[in-house]
């Protein structure tokens, strides 16, 4: 059967996408630098501020102090005087100390409202001001901007690796149950070039030094004559360097993308020829793309996370990340899978399928829990300083997400898909299914931020809405791509045992 | 009353699970089935009750759970509190995580062993006791089907004669049970 996207899911698609750019739009102009006050006492405030901002910004920051308490006595000092001069490189980030720390004492009150009791102090007027972003810096680096899209960028474009992953691995093993849902994980596929751009940018644009997300790639770094030489960075610089890393990123898009066109085109050439000649092929040729992407999903998830925080390593890194793709696919499959079969486009996918899909989603939401545990504990429990500074910075600074992802991504599946009634009802598929596909959204916002905004990250209308605008034009061009081919692979040799696929 | 078994053989799993749909279908109850391998879907056909091992297991589990945390509690922080690798060692709150691996395998453990335990005792299948199986070549290749008259009190003795008949068995035996 033929699937020809609705008007109506045009819309809505187009519609999220839309509502989410106008988000990205407004945030986008809304990005401010923290700036961090901490109260001392009433008459006193710490200032501090970590970014890049020099004596002119400064200034200007101190007029607008000065401007925005009118009626206050203040006096600013520095109090950072002479710290940037002894900053260490032992700092995990190569950020030295704060920018500049300012203790701005009130000396008295003027006005004498603020003797009133209920009245607030002016420290807590200005630490008001601080926070709510009317005494801050406008992002010149635009590093939560470049931080989202390389959230959202491998986000999505884990969600497509992760069906092509599947569908070589059900060719592979010479599945049969799956052949009525292969049409959607091509579909899925089909929208990598939208991760693969987006990525293609972050990495452009980190190259020519537009953002400093990945520090390797900051030249300064690895030159032992500068004040910012970084030994450890300096010695990983056999791998981690700008040519060496465009010849992988380069492998491995071609590589996807190759075999993403190639598992299309014979796919389509069986169902005009038919015979089992082309599914031999993809048997092979899918046994042939597990190999590369064995190693190439390891080694992709180095490159592109893990040399975010270049100080860290895990060896369990690349697996960590594969199962979250790999989940993030699985819920994918299973949505797309749901609206078409409600449409009833999809009259041979019956339940045994979707308690199948589910069953994935439950296994692949414990390799997960497995992986993320796994790797936490033996760092946290070893305590070594090296190793232990990546969770140290996300207990300090994300506690509640931290902890949050994994409990919402582990209890979540656990308690409700236990059981096998839950596992065929659509009701709790879509609920469950939205809330962790949601929680890995987090799980790679986790991995991403604390190495570049540090303490400084905020869910804010920018992340809102570059989330919705990635999920509209994504479901929109699968939906799209799912209208190009019929439904139904009709000539693959294991069609009719997946029509009669029961458990 | 004298109570009458009746132990039809085959030799093939197909002719027992439609010899089986034959008799249910004239309203006979089958009691047990006896084969070597697990027969798909002849539960649903003789009308077995949906196991109910899953819910055991899940209360051992949460048992062993249970036990893993009280045990480590006393164990670890309030007999003997013991500092490894500097780690708080008064509280077990903030040092749970250093204890999951354990609870999750001794919940493994009482759910294994428990569910085993329940599921010997309840087919009467523990060592040492007596079998239950009529044909020690149920074990082999053949499939017996048992059918008590008490059962089917409601179908005249010829006529459920005659539906086993039907079924095509390859030996049959009957026994008086008191």
């Amino acid at each position: 059967m033929n699937y020809k996207i609705s008007d109506k899911a045009k819309k809505v698609t187009l519609g999220v996408a839309i509502v989410g750019l106008v988000l990205l739009v407004i945030g986008f102009f809304q990005q401010k630098e923290f700036v961090y006050a901490n109260k001392i006492d009433d008459h006193s405030v710490e200032i501090k501020y970590n970014g890049h901002a020099d004596q002119d910004a400064q200034n200007a920051l101190k007029e607008s102090i000065t401007s925005k308490l009118t009626g206050y006595d203040i006096e600013i000092h520095d109090a950072n005087h002479g710290h940037n001069e002894h900053a260490t490189n032992d700092d995990s980030h190569g950020h030295h100390g704060p920018t500049f720390l300012w203790n701005i004492h009130f000396k008295h009150a003027e006005n004498h409202s603020s003797l009133i009791g209920s009245h607030e102090s002016g420290a807590d007027i200005l630490i008001d001001k601080v926070n709510n972003g009317e005494i801050s810096f406008f992002d010149n680096g635009f590093r939560r901007f470049w931080s989202n899209l390389l959230v959202n960028g491998f986000f999505f474009f884990g969600i497509a690796l992760g069906a092509l992953f599947y569908l070589a691995l059900h060719y592979a093993t010479e599945s049969g149950w799956g052949v009525v849902l292969l049409r959607i994980f091509e579909g899925i596929m089909s929208a990598m070039p939208i991760g693969i751009g987006v990525l293609l940018v972050v990495f452009l644009a980190g190259s020519f030094g537009a953002h400093h997300i990945y520090p390797w790639m900051d030249s300064d770094l690895l030159d032992p004559n500068s004040s910012h030489f970084d030994p450890i960075i300096y010695g990983k610089k056999a791998y981690l360097n700008l040519p060496f890393f465009w010849i992988r990123v380069v492998a491995y898009f071609t590589t996807f993308y190759l075999f993403l066109k190639w598992f299309k085109k014979k796919s389509k050439e069986q169902d005009e020829i038919g015979g089992t000649e082309s599914h031999f092929k993809m048997y092979r040729r899918g046994a042939l793309f597990l190999v590369f992407f064995a190693v190439f999903s390891s080694t992709m998830s180095w490159d592109f996370i893990m040399s975010i925080d270049t100080h860290w390593f895990s060896t369990l890194f690349g697996w960590y990340v594969f199962s979250g793709i790999w989940l993030s696919g699985m819920i994918m499959v299973m949505m797309i899978t749901l609206y078409l079969r409600k449409g009833g486009f999809l009259p041979n996918v019956n339940e045994s399928h979707i308690h199948d899909v589910g069953k994935w989603m439950f296994a692949l939401s414990f390799l997960w829990s497995y992986l993320w545990f796994s790797q936490f504990m033996l760092i946290w429990y070893s305590n070594i300083p090296e190793e232990v500074i990546y969770f140290t910075e996300r207990i300090e600074n994300y506690k509640l997400l931290f902890f949050g992802t994994f409990i919402v991504n582990f209890f979540f599946p656990m308690v409700f898909f236990m059981s096998r009634d839950t596992k065929r009802s659509a009701g709790f598929l879509i609920v469950i299914g939205l809330i962790i596909f949601i929680g890995h959204w987090f799980d790679v916002f986790n991995m991403v931020m604390p190495g570049t905004l540090f303490d400084q990250w905020e869910i804010g209308l920018l992340e809102i809405g570059m989330f919705l605008m990635f999920l509209g034009v994504f479901v929109f061009t699968v939906l799209n791509a799912i209208s190009k081919s019929p439904l139904l692979q009709k000539n693959h040799p294991f069609l009719e045992e997946s029509k009669h696929h029961e458990y | 009353m004298a109570d009458k078994v009746i132990f039809a053989m085959y030799d093939d799993d197909d002719k027992l699970m439609d010899g089986a749909k034959h008799l249910v279908a004239n309203k006979v109850k089958v009691s047990d089935v006896y084969s070597p391998m697990p027969l798909h879907g002849i539960d649903s056909i003789i009308g077995v009750e949906p196991t109910r091992l899953a819910i055991t297991a899940f209360m051992y589990g949460l048992t062993g759970t249970m036990l893993a945390i009280i045990g480590i509690r006393y164990m670890m922080i309030i007999d003997w509190p013991m500092n490894i690798g500097g780690k708080p060692n008064f509280s077990l709150k903030e040092n749970m995580l250093s204890f999951v691996p354990i609870f999750f395998e001794f919940t493994v453990l009482c759910a294994a062993h428990g569910m085993a335990i329940t599921y010997l005792i309840r087919n009467k299948t523990l060592p040492g006791m007596p079998p239950r199986n009529p044909d020690p070549r149920t074990t082999d290749d053949k499939f017996v089907m048992e059918i008590k008259t008490s059962d089917n009190a409601h179908v005249s003795e010829k006529d459920l004669s005659k539906l086993i008949k039907d079924t095509g068995f390859i030996e049959i035996e009957e026994k008086s049970i008191l």
